[in-house]
């Protein structure tokens, strides 16, 4: 009986026994896989290998680590497991062969399985990483006064550097106590550094660290402090120097400003000017008896109450002086818009008011356009026939202007012959060639011009030459204004004929000047008397001169051509400066409202070659009197006597 | 006549001067220029493998030839630190000189194959190889220059034939496996040039201790 109850309770103690182990196991597994995580190499003789292990699987596991290398298929187990510490493997030297590829895994087993890592290969001579560089020593050393630190140190020692089987670069870094930010230094190969640059007085620390030449950097070795000598002293004199003297400078110029304030102040804050009233008293007002004041202030002859000439009142009666070609020129060409404007402001009489810019209907309207024109005659010497007429009229209008302006009084009172242009008519030979259209606007403006005054074959009986080198400046400085491009064919000025038409011009002058002074004592409103206004140039280089009623009769720009004769269009000059007119009996009216008022019609040349019919007398000579006018004004009517042929 | 003679004398005088002035470059000098150079190209090799391998098919790896395969590996080279040390001076400039001549036509067919690189960085890969070329061309003729002053042992040169025909393969992957292959085999010989001159470097600096 107790036999078999043993039995019985030693057959149940075996089935637990059986049964417990069995029912633990079902927590266990095979070990997780491991995973190589590096290797490295110190000096390129030696290298180990660490690996993660993966999970335990609950039983007690084992690492193995096998190696192949490159050309056998012999597997060998790592040599080392404890050297390199916990989950390494150690491979001495012996066992470390280089420029060959190891092939490497990590198998872990417990009681279950083994599992395999994955395999990794290697060669040694990549996976270099040195050990940091050893005694490091950092060193406090002058330049001059000025300290640096001087830091040195050794590779470590296991690196064979000496033999050339390693080669290692250095790199240092410096930064201050308490401070982030690091100096980075590259050193090289040397072992000694020097560094500039330091805070007086500061705590620094320094790191060094080295790489071989193909492989990893260090670490960091560990920290040299070290603290600089203050030095602030010598920092400290030189500021307080500089001190000094900026406060010596300081006093000097302020006592100097201070002996001139009163120069210095009249000279950055001017005193304002007080008004200067002659005749004003500022004590008289300060007094306060207003009467006196103003009574002081009256000025016996202001306004003028008797009317005296009205010459004398008029702005554009000026005496008339023939000057050199010089002043001529100046003045003519800043008196221009001058005169051009002039009339605007003078009497309004018919007779006057004309001033330089003549006929208002005429020239005060083209007197704006007149500096254009030029301006575009000077510039443009392209432009289109119909243009060239418009410049041609405001040309002339320019011209007379010139005339009016400095050489004559422009006498409002009395007739003007506004046969000025002539003076300045470019070169005369243009008249040669016959009125074709031209091309270009001087073309068609000399050629005007020039073909109505002067007969090219009766100049030279006419005109004496009197300085003929003042007349060419004159005649150059209009030809400058009046158009900088020339025809090729107009190059070949005939000297004579400038000189002719210097003496013209000079001979213009000087008549009409004479003329003038008498006629100028005519009042305006002098209806008998006749204006003469140049109005075109035919191709027979002459002017063509309309007499215009003193009434305002014509329109803008709008001439009427008047019956019967016409002693309008000037001849030329004599020998004895006298001015020749031609006496032409005009068989057509032309309104010549379109020659005026248009500005590029080509029309305008027709109408100039159209205009006047009448017989080409100019090879007339035509004694005229010879009137030494103070201004260039010449009264057809009084002056000259009637050519008649 | 007397003046002939002094100037000619003079003259004399001057041009041995100039010769004696003019002194060869000193070998450790051309040592540190090699090992520059040795140097960039290593580091240029190491790049394209990097380069390369960024954009590597996985399968690529697998099958990857193994090391042994090189066409250099006939080659015997020192395999650690103390068989290296005990090499000499010329056998390990001819090693040197041979193995960087063996490189000469496999570089070639590297480059007319960069040019049609299924790689994205293959512009990048191009122009590294071109630079290669450069620098093993001028290292060449520098090593040749020292050979010359190294003794006739150092003029022997192993013959390391390249038989792996112009091209590469014939489609992608093949290429770029073999592409990839002929590149790490370059960068371990480079490393092994680059150590070999460095020692001799060192060696021959003996009095500069600061060259190594």
């Amino acid at each position: 009986m107790m036999k078999k109850f043993g039995e019985v309770i030693l057959l149940l103690l075996l089935l637990l026994l059986f049964f417990v182990p069995h029912a633990e196991g079902t927590r266990y597994s095979l070990p997780g896989k491991p995973a190589l995580t590096r290797c490295r190499s110190p000096e390129k003789e030696t290298f180990t290998c660490w690996w993660e292990p993966g999970s335990d699987g609950g039983l007690p596991t084992t690492y193995a680590l096998y190696y192949r290398k490159e050309n056998s298929e012999t597997v060998y187990e790592c040599p080392d497991y404890h050297t390199a510490g916990k989950n390494s493997c150690f491979f001495n030297k012996n066992d470390t062969s280089i420029w060959v590829n190891y092939n490497i895994t990590v198998v872990a087993s417990n009681a279950l399985g083994s599992t395999f890592s994955d395999p990794v290969d290697i060669d040694v001579v990549y996976i270099v990483k040195p050990n940091p560089p050893e005694k490091v020593a950092v060193t406090v050393m002058e330049d001059k006064g000025w300290p640096f630190l001087r830091v040195s140190w050794e590779p470590p020692h296991k690196a064979d550097t000496r033999s050339g089987w390693i080669t290692l670069i250095y790199e240092l870094r410096v930064k201050l106590d308490g401070e982030n930010e690091w100096e980075m230094h590259l050193a090289g190969q040397q072992k000694m550094f020097n560094i500039f640059s330091l805070r007086s007085g500061g705590r620094y620390l320094v790191q060094v660290r080295c790489k071989p030449d193909h492989g990893f950097w260090s670490e960091w070795s560990s920290a040299s402090h070290i603290k600089v000598p203050d030095y602030f002293h010598r920092e400290r004199s030189v500021w307080i120097l500089i001190t000094v003297f900026f406060a010596f400078i300081f006093l000097i110029v302020s006592w100097c400003i201070h002996i001139n304030s009163h120069s210095l102040k009249h000279c950055i804050l001017p005193p304002v000017p007080g008004p200067k009233i002659r005749g004003f008293d500022k004590q008289l007002l300060k007094n306060g008896k207003s009467e006196d004041i103003f009574s002081a202030l009256v000025v016996s002859d202001f306004p003028p109450t008797s009317s005296s000439n009205y010459e004398d009142l008029l702005v554009e009666y000026l005496e008339v002086y023939i000057p050199e070609e010089q002043e001529l020129i100046l003045e003519e060409s800043k008196d221009l818009h001058d005169g051009c404007l002039k009339p605007k402001g003078s009497t309004f009489d018919s007779d006057s008011g004309r001033g330089s810019c003549d006929s208002h209907t005429l020239l005060m309207d083209k007197c704006g356009e007149a500096k254009d024109d030029e301006q575009q005659t000077d510039q443009d010497g392209s432009q289109t026939g119909s243009e060239a007429q418009r410049q041609q009229a405001a040309w002339e209008q320019e011209a007379l202007t010139y005339a009016h302006e400095d050489m004559i009084s422009p006498d409002m009172s009395s007739g003007r012959v506004k046969t000025w242009p002539s003076v300045f008519s470019p070169l005369p030979q243009y008249s040669l060639s016959p009125l074709s259209q031209p091309s270009s606007l001087e073309t068609a403006k000399q050629h005007c011009l020039s073909d109505s005054l002067f007969p090219p074959a009766s100049l030279s009986s006419y005109l004496t030459q009197p300085g003929q080198s003042t007349k060419e400046a004159l005649r150059s400085s209009y030809s400058d204004f009046c158009s900088s491009n020339k025809q090729p064919h107009l190059l070949h000025p005939q000297p004579d004929a400038r000189h002719h038409l210097q003496a013209h011009s000079d001979v213009n002058i000087s008549s009409i000047g004479h003329k003038e002074a008498p006629a100028g004592l005519q009042l305006p409103t002098v209806q008998s008397t006749e204006y003469v206004e140049v109005h075109t140039v035919n191709e027979d280089d002459m002017v063509l001169l309309h007499p215009v009623p003193s009434g305002h009769s014509h329109g803008k720009g709008c001439l009427q051509m008047h019956q019967g004769e016409d002693y309008s269009k000037v001849n030329g000059v004599d020998k004895n400066n006298v001015l020749l007119l031609q006496r032409d009996v005009i068989e057509e009216q032309v309104d010549m409202c379109p020659c005026e008022n248009q500005d590029m019609n080509g029309a305008t040349e027709s109408c100039c070659t159209s205009a006047q019919k009448s017989i080409p007398c100019i090879h007339t000579t035509l004694p005229v009197q010879e009137e030494k006018a103070v201004n260039g004004y010449v009264d057809t009517a009084t002056m000259f006597p009637l050519p008649i042929h | 006549m007397a003046q002939r003679r002094t100037n000619g004398s003079k003259l004399l005088m001057t041009v041995l001067c100039v010769v004696a002035a003019c002194r060869a470059v000193p070998v450790t000098d051309l040592l540190d220029r090699a090992s520059q150079r040795s140097d960039r190209l290593h580091s240029l090799s190491t790049m394209l493998t990097q380069e390369l391998d960024s954009h590597f098919p996985p399968i690529g790896r697998v099958i990857m030839p193994r090391p042994a395969m090189c066409h250099t590996s006939s080659l015997q080279t020192p395999n650690d630190k103390e068989q290296a040390l005990q090499v000499s001076e010329s056998d390990l400039l001819s090693l040197a000189r041979s193995l960087l001549r063996a490189w000469v036509d496999p570089l070639l067919v590297l480059s007319s194959s960069a040019n049609t690189l299924p790689h994205p960085a293959q512009n990048s890969i191009s122009n590294k190889i071109q630079e290669l070329q450069e620098h093993s061309k001028s290292l060449g003729d520098g090593l040749n220059v020292l050979s010359g002053k190294m003794g006739p042992a150092a003029q022997t040169m192993s013959l390391l034939p390249y038989r792996g025909g112009n091209d590469l393969g014939q489609d992608k992957i093949s290429k770029l496996i073999n592409f990839q292959f002929l590149l790490s085999c370059l960068r371990r010989d480079s490393h092994k040039i680059d150590s070999f001159l460095k020692v001799l470097r060192c060696r021959a600096a003996r009095m500069q201790p600061e060259m190594c």
